[in-house]
């Protein structure tokens, strides 16, 4: 009885242990609290060590829930950072913006509110703002072991601005991952703050440990039931075609990994019945969480400064939209491995019609150009056929027939291609195999367009833009081609990914937009805790 | 009581195993292995011998040219046709794994013996990529390319007791090799590899090997006598 009741005891204090651990950590910090509709919102995120995802989502919704926009950012270092694009068509109020990883994010989710302005709302038409309460507040410590030096009281814009941040040795030993060094525009009556939810309910989905999961559902549309041993087919079209399966088992769903891409993708997701009269329907999961809970409003009187603030904040970028000044720059990513081929195999042949006489259609354009490829269309019904070179006969079953990567069964789709439709051919005169799936020869068409317009959407066929990870960001130099022409950043210095040293050099210049700035340095301790040092100073 | 209490106990542990288990990425345990890219072999004529290193299928891992390895996939490696071959279960299927597709493969033989192969683009005679055997990973790597060649002999009958005048026969190669200096051919034998270092070497060499008690006889001597001598610092003449 003695070793149950250690036990259980030992239980219950793990579980407390665990419990006390999740807290610290996390951390959502934007570059300003208050912006403009159309501008960029650059973000920093914070993850406790223990996380078992690579992907973290940043969205933003609005105060009733409904999701605007969203990323899904990579974690690296226990860290993330990306950027959001504020629709120019949002309407003046409160947002929220939220960061979770998928698999728990009815678990663990965090927010942070901010303003938005919209650019054609007049001037004083809100007079109320909404603020969170009741919710688990995120703290920050104010750290005494950074200072930041160099700064004065006032500056005249566009004038050159410096700083050193002093770290103390001892405190930089402390510090987990990178800093966030950042100098914007502030006021002083809008203080935004970040809340973490947590809860016990929901469930845990799979965590995307390597990428982002793309699932859905395949459902036979006579029965309503989840359709099995289906294969779902994900293609994403390019000059070397991304493609993957996923056969259903009992429960219908599919799941794709996207590791490898960045930004946003064309794709396809489709799937063909095992019978021909079989009817089947592709429900795609959300990629973002859902609402859920929301937290509580209370109202408040907007103040005289911010709303004098918030019209220069709509002028400034109004004139940013008109004089074109880019806010942010992307980073491509930099793609290693480029000895790539595709998925259906090296070709045997490839062949560019555009290089002969124009044909008028695909029969011509395979009998005259295309070896050991067999294209008749006798009596309105197409049959296609390839020769298998190695035993020299053609396959008796149709060839695998791809257009621009993306697999169609339907012959009187490319019928009528002539010349002018097409790029290139690849042909494979063999019985490939990629995975489980077996082409008894290959026949890949690439479209002059790449706009694969023949194939029409339906229940079967999907075609989506997908956000996969975001690219890194960083933001746009001063770039003024005139004197005459302002420059109207409201945020001048913005580095997530600071390494922590004893002497930190920020340099930048001072925009034109006149104002409240503040330099704030933040960062991570090693048990969680989050820290900030900040000096105010003001553009005349 | 207490029984029952040790059963609630068990049933909690099984539940909380259970829920940790549900978390983990099971829905498609192994996403590398649908990108095995490859080709129906044919096959290969029957004479004595064989094409095959290995002519059992053995489980083993493979590591795609993106680096991502896939593992438990049954392979063979066809030393006739310098080609892997795997066994796919799901559709019943031997398939010739493209070597454009691969960095390498490795396997545990008969003998529980792993055996590490590696893609290298070999610039001799015969231009082009192999799987090379490596049997000494390090400064100066030691491979092998297990060639089975298909050779005349005088006739024979089968064991199907049809005539045949061709058998296959091993022509195993052996190099050291640097990325920077390239390929160096050896044979196994004390002679043709004390030359491969420079005169003032081969005594102390052979002192080391004594010391040792190595006798290079054959492949696993052969490897065991260049792992001491590149212990010691010496250096093959390239």
């Amino acid at each position: 009885m003695k070793k149950i009741i250690i036990i259980l005891l030992f239980l219950i204090l793990y579980s407390v242990a665990a419990n006390a651990q999740k807290t610290p950590g996390f951390g959502l910090f934007t570059d300003r609290d208050i912006y403009v509709s159309g501008e960029t919102l650059l973000a920093k995120i914070y993850i406790p060590e223990a996380n078992s995802s690579r992907i973290i989502y940043l969205d933003l919704v609005n105060r009733y829930g409904t999701r605007i926009s969203g990323v899904p950012l990579e974690i690296r270092n226990s860290q993330a950072d990306g950027f959001l694009i504020l629709p120019d068509s949002l309407s003046t109020g409160n947002y929220l913006l939220r960061t979770y990883q998928k698999h728990n994010a009815g678990k663990q989710m965090v927010m942070r509110e901010i303003w938005i302005s919209n650019r054609f709302d007049e001037p004083g038409k809100t007079i109320e703002m909404n603020r969170v309460e009741n919710l688990n507040k995120i703290q920050e410590k104010e750290s005494n072991q950074i200072s930041i030096e160099g700064i004065e009281q006032q500056y005249q814009i566009n004038q050159p601005f410096g700083s050193n941040i002093k770290i103390n040795p001892t405190f930089l030993n402390e510090i987990d991952g990178e800093l966030i060094v950042s100098v914007a525009q502030t006021d002083p009556s809008f203080a935004a703050d970040a809340f973490l939810l947590q809860s016990d309910s929901g469930n845990d989905g799979m965590p995307e440990k390597r990428g982002i999961i793309l699932s859905g559902i395949v459902t036979d549309k006579k029965t309503n039931e989840a359709a099995t041993n289906i294969t779902v087919y994900l293609t994403i079209p390019d000059t070397v075609p991304g493609f993957q399966y996923y056969n259903t088992k009992k429960d219908g769903r599919f799941y794709f990994l996207l590791d490898k891409y960045y930004g946003s993708v064309e794709a396809v997701i489709q799937c063909f019945g095992n019978t021909p009269d079989q009817r089947l329907k592709i429900s795609l999961d959300d990629l973002f969480a859902a609402a859920g809970e929301l937290p509580e409003f209370r109202q408040e009187p907007i103040q005289e400064t911010f709303r004098n603030n918030t019209v220069r904040n709509i002028d400034a970028v109004t004139f940013q939209k008109v004089f074109a000044q880019k806010q942010i720059i992307l980073n491509a990513p930099v793609l290693t491995n480029q000895k790539t081929y595709p998925y259906y195999g090296k070709a045997t042949e490839t062949v560019d019609p555009q290089l002969f006489i124009d044909l008028p259609d695909f029969t011509e354009i395979s009998r005259e150009l295309l070896p050991g490829v067999k294209f008749r269309n006798y009596n309105n019904e197409p049959t296609l056929q390839v020769l298998n070179s190695q035993l020299r006969y053609f396959f008796e079953e149709a060839p695998l027939l791809l257009i621009d990567g993306i697999p169609i069964r339907d012959l009187n789709v490319i019928k009528d291609m002539g010349t002018s439709d097409i790029d290139r051919v690849d042909i494979c005169r063999s019985e490939r195999f990629y995975g489980d799936l077996r082409f008894p020869g290959v026949v890949a068409i690439y479209t002059t367009k790449s706009d694969y317009p023949m194939l029409s959407e339906s229940d079967q066929l999907i075609r989506l833009t997908l956000e996969t990870i975001q690219e890194t960001v960083s933001l746009a130099e001063t770039n003024i081609p005139e004197p005459n022409i302002p420059d109207l950043r409201q945020v001048v210095y913005w580095n997530p990914k600071v390494k922590p040293a004893e002497n930190i050099s920020v340099k930048c210049s001072i925009s034109s937009v006149q104002g409240l700035y503040k330099i704030i340095v933040r960062g991570k301790l090693k048990d969680g805790t989050l820290f900030f040092s900040e000096k105010q100073f003001e553009v005349k | 009581m207490s029984n029952r209490i040790k059963h609630i106990l068990l049933l909690v542990l099984a539940l909380s195993f259970g829920s940790l288990v549900t978390a983990q990425e099971t829905q498609n345990v192994n996403w590398e292995a649908q990108k095995i890219k490859g080709v129906r072999p044919l096959p290969d004529a029957v004479y004595n011998g064989s094409p095959f290193l290995n002519d059992s299928w053995l489980p083993g891992k493979i590591e795609f040219a993106d680096g991502e390895i896939a593992d438990s996939i049954y392979m063979k490696y066809s030393s006739f046709k310098d080609e892997l071959i795997y066994f796919n279960k799901t559709i019943s299927a031997q398939i010739m794994i493209d070597k454009a597709s691969l960095n390498g493969f490795s396997f545990a033989d008969k003998n529980n013996k792993m055996r590490v192969f590696r893609k290298q683009h070999f610039d001799g005679f015969m231009k082009g990529d192999r799987y090379f055997e490596v049997l000494a990973d390090g400064e100066t790597d030691l491979l092998a390319y297990r060639k089975v060649n298909m050779n005349g002999v005088a006739p024979y009958h089968d064991v199907n007791g049809i005539l045949k005048n061709m058998e296959y026969s091993t022509d195993y190669q052996f190099y050291f090799y640097t990325p920077e200096k390239g390929y160096n051919s050896v044979r196994l034998n004390r002679s043709a590899f004390l030359a491969k270092f420079v005169k003032t070497d081969q005594k102390p060499i052979k002192k080391l090997l004594r010391k040792n008690k190595i006798f290079i006889l054959d492949e696993d001597s052969f490897i065991d006598a260049w792992k001491t001598i590149e212990k010691e610092g010496f250096k093959v003449v390239f």
